[in-house]
């Protein structure tokens, strides 16, 4: 027989269990270890990811590894600095830890950062600007790989024919800038005459191009300087095989898949590639590492590669190429 | 005594019950949505993918509400994409859109999102009634590919009847025909067969199938299909019909490479590199659902839902679950409309 005292020494036990069991089911008493996922934004300088397809993939990568949220986000217009900056803005009010930029306009980004408002960690993609918010670079030295590709290109060409380089007829990138720009001062400085051709979007290449070859009567080797240019060059190329028969060489830079393709097709003669893989991966790196306020690589300057069909299958690049995440 | 414990017994699992429950309902001025393909290089997803990109931007810019898409690729695994959903109810998303591998196996999926209330629009590969009537927050959008066959069907049709002979090359009063057929395992794949051929012959056409083969919607396996088939039967083949652009892409690829000429090629989705083909006369047409459409559809419906509000009515649903996308013949002439 229990007495009262026992009773009420009964009630208090199962009153303080019942207690202890709303305590643990509402997290007061056994709290879950909470890893922090941190937010990270991917801002680049396109209206399209069209030639950020293996960045994302190593981007995706990192972002499963090191547990944290990375958003890609492209821009309405290519290449529209205001806009850029309206994302950047937008991800900081929206409580982003970290951004990943590729810049559109360097003043207008620096301007923003020396009157501070930026105020969260960035990684910059292809610029090396300095500032207290930039906490990591990723730049590809495109001077020299334009230097490069026009090496190429005049090893593997006669001098009897004519040089044409696209470019675009309104906005560059600073990537596009930099790559034409090492490309003519190859070809200054070993005294090879180019013609340059600006194509805007409504033009039609193919006639452009034909119209070059009539003029000189001659057959022409092109030169592209963006990903774009190579691709549509080589799409008509692939449509109109009789025309191709003029064309002495194709070259550019990218290595989105139609490049490959193309590459693969023999449209395209070469392209410069970088390990666009890993950039999107230590970007996301290099953010991840700052917000856990841990030290690492602040800087990182890419190496490129000049990739012609043979190379597609060579394991090292097909690993950069093709990368499986 | 006794009542006074239990009053304070109660008030005590009331406060800690109640804490938990202090969000607020605030009007939302971002969505998340979450994309799973079930193929990120199939032509025609990937066209539908740059299309919700574009769409997703049209929507921010009208309505103020920023759309992040998270899209994801999960390579023809159905163990990945349930992976991916999983990360994507995580990562807090507002409502999914998945391109399923497997229609067979979509019931895992929708666990997870009825689980976490997260409603979930299926598109291009319809999974089972079963599944689809599981929770009044799933639906559907793709095309009625009963009607996309008998599209194809007919384009061959209005052809032979204008000109018996463009179509029935060799002029014996029978026109021979090859099949390339996508995955066994898609609903559209065999629908698409079967009401093609149907529509064929009952458009008074006289065909006679030489031989059929299965190419899981790729433009490599069509093309080694072809050759082998142009070696075992040379100067036999009139039409091809395939079941997708890629694949007929694929058959045209192997009769250039063997310098075949007079076939006739079919296909179905009007991709860029199909209408291109069209373009160009080397494919004779395609049926192509209205890309933009498509894509409106799925991101207008995936944003409703996301922020509570009724299915949009510009997309009327079909038993308030399935949105049919209208469909067109995409012959040379009418490529640039």
């Amino acid at each position: 027989m229990i007495g009262k005292k026992g009773k009420l020494l009964l009630f208090c036990y199962m009153l303080l269990l019942v207690v202890l069991f709303l305590m643990c089911s509402t997290d007061l008493i056994i709290r879950e270890p909470e890893q922090e996922v941190y937010q990270i934004a991917v801002i680049i300088e396109d209206a399209t990811d069209n030639n950020y397809g293996n960045f994302r993939k190593g981007m995706d990568q990192a972002a499963v590894e090191l547990n944290a949220d990375v958003r890609f986000i492209t821009l309405y217009g290519k290449l529209e600095p205001n806009q850029q900056m309206e994302f950047i803005m937008r991800e900081q009010q929206d409580g982003t830890d970290a951004v990943i930029v590729a810049p559109v306009d360097e003043q207008k980004l620096f301007d923003a950062l020396a009157q501070k408002q930026i105020t969260i960690p960035m990684v910059l993609l292809g610029s090396e600007l300095a500032e207290e918010k930039i906490i990591g670079t990723i730049t590809v030295d495109n001077k020299k790989m334009g230097q490069e590709l026009a090496r190429q290109m005049l090893a593997q060409t006669p001098e009897e024919v004519s040089v044409v380089i696209l470019s675009q007829q309104e906005k560059h990138s600073m990537a596009e800038k930099d790559f034409r720009e090492g490309i003519t001062k190859e070809l200054s400085g070993r005294g090879r005459a180019y013609q340059t051709i600006y194509c805007s979007e409504d033009v039609n290449l193919k006639e452009v191009l034909k119209g070059v070859m009539d003029s000189g009567e001659r057959q022409i080797v092109i030169l592209t300087e963006s990903p774009e240019l190579l691709t549509l060059t080589a799409a008509i190329g692939a449509e109109d095989s009789l025309f191709w028969e003029e064309v002495r060489g194709l070259y550019g830079r990218g290595d989105a898949i139609p490049i490959l393709n193309y590459l693969d097709r023999g449209f395209i003669t070469g392209t410069c590639a970088t390990d666009e893989f890993s950039m999107g991966y230590y970007s996301v790196c290099m953010a991840v590492r700052e917000l856990e306020g841990l030290e690492g690589d602040v800087s990182l300057r890419m190496d490129y590669h000049y990739i012609e069909k043979e190379d597609l299958r060579k394991k090292t690049y097909e690993k950069m190429l093709f990368p499986i995440e | 005594m006794r009542r006074r414990i239990f009053f304070l017994l109660l008030a005590v699992c009331m406060l800690l019950t109640s804490c938990g429950h202090n969000q607020k309902d605030e009007q939302k001025t971002s969505i998340r949505i979450g994309i799973s393909l079930y193929r990120g290089d199939d032509t025609f997803i990937n066209n539908i993918r740059s299309e919700l990109e574009e769409k997703a931007k049209e929507y921010e810019r009208e309505n103020g509400i920023k759309v992040t898409l998270d899209i994801q690729d999960a390579k023809g695994s159905q163990n990945t994409q349930n992976n991916q959903v999983e990360r994507f109810i995580s990562l807090g998303c507002d409502v999914l859109c998945i391109n399923p591998v497997d229609r067979m196996e979509a019931s895992g999926m929708i666990e997870k999102a009825m689980a976490a209330k997260v409603p979930v629009v299926f598109f291009n590969r319809q999974p089972v009634e079963e599944d689809m009537n599981r929770w009044e927050q799933l639906y559907y959008i793709g095309v009625d590919a009963k009607e996309t066959a008998i599209l194809q069907g007919q384009m061959v049709v209005d052809m032979y009847q204008k000109e018996p002979e463009s179509v029935d090359i060799n002029g014996d009063g029978v026109v021979n025909y090859v099949l390339l057929e996508g995955e066994s395992s898609h609903q559209d794949s065999l629908i698409r067969t079967e009401w093609s051929i149907r529509s064929l012959k009952d458009g008074g056409v006289p065909i006679e199938k030489i031989t059929g083969g299965i190419a899981n919607w790729e433009r490599s396996q069509a093309s080694a299909l072809m050759e082998q088939w142009l070696l075992q039967y040379p100067g036999t083949i009139e039409l091809v019909v395939s079941n997708n652009d890629d694949m007929a892409l694929g058959a045209i690829d192997a009769l250039e490479r063997g310098e075949v000429t007079g076939v006739n090629v079919i296909g179905i989705d009007g991709t860029t590199p199909g209408l291109e083909a069209v373009r160009s006369g080397k494919m004779l047409g395609t049926v192509s659902a209205n890309k933009e459409l498509y894509a409106s559809a799925i991101l207008e419906l995936a944003a409703g839902c996301a922020l509570g509000k009724e299915a949009p009515k510009e997309y009327p649903l079909v038993d308030g679950t399935y949105y049919w996308t209208p469909q067109e013949i995409i012959i040379m002439e009418n490529t640039d409309k």
